[in-house]
């Protein structure tokens, strides 16, 4: 029985092990070098307490950073969730399920692509002489429309590639969901009158309630790493238009200064504030 | 005459190649692989074609290169140096030299490069940005500085003389530039950057007289920098779509597609505008000196001893024959022969009868007269890449609108400098 109980921890406990290393260490170096004034240029450093934490809340890239960051949280987890219970629903009600694993298959295909490529490919397809996006707009009005070098639509226009690549991919989440679930509740409800809008709204949603808070969770996660979408497709222009927090603590430690011990406390603070806020958000969802 | 200019071409490739034999002789001990960090150049691509050459010269080394574009590169090999120092030969330039060299992580050039390859033959002008402190960090591999290019054709219609003052230059942008007809008066550079708009708007600051330091004290908030600001943002009103936060392709790009009358950019652009390969406007393109008192950007990439990665004397010998290898006459005479207008550094080379035959008079005579002209516009300091990454953010946001106070974004860089200045201390 003894042997028993103590067999998951023998195999647990070396993969552990070696995440708790691959984990912490660098986190607790980060932690450390974040009190430090470390650069670049230069390798020694000393200690120098809280004074880059307290720069940071006087530093306008960074405040503005923050903003960007939350926007683009709000702004791609509401999108793509929205339009995959959108589609998913359009794809349950009106298309056949043939139709629908082909529908599907092409849906994935956003998603399959690597992010660097998708974001390239939309960065010509934004561009005010040559773009295929812009040129409709272009054709009727005669002038050229720069989306990505307008400071109040380059952050909406970037969020539209990553709401094309994961709206898409959770629509077919969504539509595989609805496939899954019960009909009887459904056909209770016509035989009740309900209209098919009722139908979603307080019977299919509510039961998909769990899948879809998982799905808002992955979301989060992954708009939090979008630093590559953002980098390729305006570098954080214009000017600090589209600077997230990991883009800013990038350029302050790789891009411009060096400075990695500021750019480190900007990243233990995004550490502290996104475990705050999930753990809040998990414990009231839960 | 066309015979003859081949006979004396040939005749010059026959003594260049000669040259190459001789140094084969002085043949080093070198193994492995040599790693580059480099960002894409089409000679360094050429260079790939002739790596048994190098294998015989060095003894049996190889190399690989791997490339990444200008901002990424920048950001890898400054990261890379710092740390782990896994690449024996950096691509560096004008703007990040000084911080590579006083924070050792590149070697003294000259102490590694042999002397058979004649050092002395590089454009002096990039001799001057490869020099910090009094020592040689890198072999260009490209370099130069500004033109005026301009549509011969779009000028000629219009009655406009090519102008030669920065008055006329800013009338002829305005009255070239027809939107409704798919052409733009002129293309600057927006993308936030020392090596992007910064890069473009320092030969207005610098021709109108400002300085950057006096000593340790910034100077450059003063009614310079305003003007030259003022006029880039005029300019920028004429300037093609997707240039407001375009960089040197965008703009580049919108000239060589044939939708841009007249800009001022880095001498590379002329290899490209005149190669139908790459231009639709080969052969109505005409090329200047920036107008007066535009000074001209002197600017040199090249090839540089990475510290770290080469921790004994010989593997620094052997980098610095790669280096050699790499920027040799040999090497530019195949870049010419290539084509590869941009990639030429040597003056052997850009005074050859092989230059003149494929590029014209009219173009030595055209880089003769920039180089009067050109200057080093940026800080020669460690700091430079900070302060002037932070200064193309300020100028993006006044190009793009989400900033308006010309003084007031001087006023951000001024603080800034001085804390910079004080960190540094």
């Amino acid at each position: 029985m003894k042997q028993k109980n103590s067999l998951p921890a023998v195999f647990l406990t070396p993969a552990m092990g070696i995440l708790a290393v691959l984990a912490l260490v660098p986190t607790a170096y980060a932690i450390y070098i974040s009190f430090q004034n470390r650069e670049l240029s230069r390798p020694d450093g000393s200690l120098i307490g809280f004074a880059n934490y307290i720069d940071l809340f006087s530093d306008r890239r960074f405040v503005n950073a923050i903003g960007v960051s939350l926007t683009w949280e709000a702004v791609t987890v509401g999108m793509t969730l929205l339009i995959a219970i959108g589609l998913g629903i359009l794809l349950f009600e009106c298309v056949s399920p043939r139709a629908r694993n082909l529908l599907a298959l092409l849906f994935l295909v956003p998603v399959i692509l690597p992010r660097v490529s998708a974001a390239f490919v939309w960065k010509f397809a934004f561009h005010p002489l040559y773009g295929i996006a812009t040129y409709p707009y272009k054709a009727i009005t005669g002038e050229p429309l720069d989306l990505l070098s307008n400071p109040a639509t380059a952050l909406a226009t970037v969020a539209l590639v990553d709401v094309w690549q994961w709206g898409l991919f959770f629509a077919v989440i969504v539509l595989k969901l609805l496939e899954t679930l019960p009909p009887q509740p459904f056909e209770a409800a016509r035989l009740d009158h309900a209209r098919t809008w009722e139908i979603y709204a307080f019977i299919a949603l509510p039961m998909l309630k769990a899948p879809l808070i998982s799905l808002a969770f992955v979301k989060m996660i992954e708009s939090l790493r979008a630093f590559d979408l953002i980098y390729v497709m305006t570098r954080g222009g214009p000017g600090i238009a589209t600077e997230t927090l990991d883009m800013y603590a990038f350029s302050q430690g790789f891009i411009e200064s060096g400075r990695i011990s500021y750019a480190s406390s900007m990243a233990v603070l995004m550490m502290i504030a996104t475990s705050i806020a999930f753990t809040f958000i998990w414990k009231r969802v839960q | 005459m066309t015979k003859a200019k081949t006979l004396v071409s040939s005749i010059a490739f026959a003594c260049l190649f000669s040259t190459g034999l001789t140094t084969l002789a002085v043949a080093a001990e070198c193994s492995g692989t040599i790693k580059v960090l480099a960002q894409p150049r089409d000679g360094l691509t050429l260079l790939e074609d002739y790596k048994s050459e190098f294998e015989t010269l060095s003894g049996g080394a190889s190399f690989e290169i791997d490339y990444l574009n200008e901002n990424d590169r920048r950001a890898k090999t400054k990261a890379d140096a710092s740390t782990i120092g896994k690449y024996n030969v950096y691509y560096i330039d004008e703007a990040n030299v000084a911080l590579f060299a006083s924070a050792g992580w590149v070697a003294p050039l000259m102490d590694y490069y042999p002397a058979d390859y004649d050092y002395a033959d590089f454009d002096p002008g990039r001799q001057k940005v490869a020099t910090y402190d009094g020592k040689v960090w890198f072999a260009p591999i490209t370099g130069g500085g500004d033109l005026m290019v301009y549509r011969k054709d779009l000028l000629e219609a219009a009655g406009i003389a090519p102008p030669k003052t920065l008055d006329e230059y800013v009338a002829a942008v305005k009255k070239l530039n027809q939107p409704d007809q798919g052409i733009y008066g002129t293309a600057l550079r927006g993308q936030r950057g020392s090596g992007a708009n910064v890069w473009r708007w320092m030969p207005f600051f610098k021709g109108f007289g400002g300085n950057w330091f006096d000593g340790k004290t910034p100077v450059f908030d003063g009614e310079q920098a305003v003007k030259a600001t003022e006029t880039y943002l005029e300019l920028f009103k004429y300037s093609a779509p997707g240039s407001q936060t375009g960089g040197w392709d965008e703009a580049v790009g919108a000239f060589t597609s044939g939708q841009v009358a007249m800009l001022i950019e880095s001498t590379p652009l002329v290899g490209m505008a005149i190669d139908p390969k790459s231009s639709k406007v080969a052969g109505k393109v005409g090329y200047l000196p920036p107008p007066a008192p535009l000074t001209g950007g002197g600017y040199g990439h090249g090839l540089a001893i990475g510290a770290k990665a080469n921790r004994d004397e010989a593997s620094r010998a052997c980098a610095g024959l790669f280096i050699a290898w790499a920027t040799s006459k040999e090497n530019e005479a195949r870049r010419l022969e290539a084509n590869q207008f941009s990639e030429l550094n040597r003056t052997s080379i850009m005074t050859s009868p092989k230059f003149a035959e494929l590029y014209g008079p009219d173009l030595g005579q055209a880089l003769a007269d920039t180089g009067k002209v050109t200057a080093v516009n940026f800080w020669q300091s460690p700091q430079w890449p900070d302060l002037g990454d932070r200064w193309g953010i300020i100028l993006e946001e006044l190009i793009t609108g989400t900033r308006s106070d010309i003084k007031e974004g001087l006023d951000e860089l001024d603080g800034f400098a001085k804390d910079l200045v004080a960190r540094s201390q």
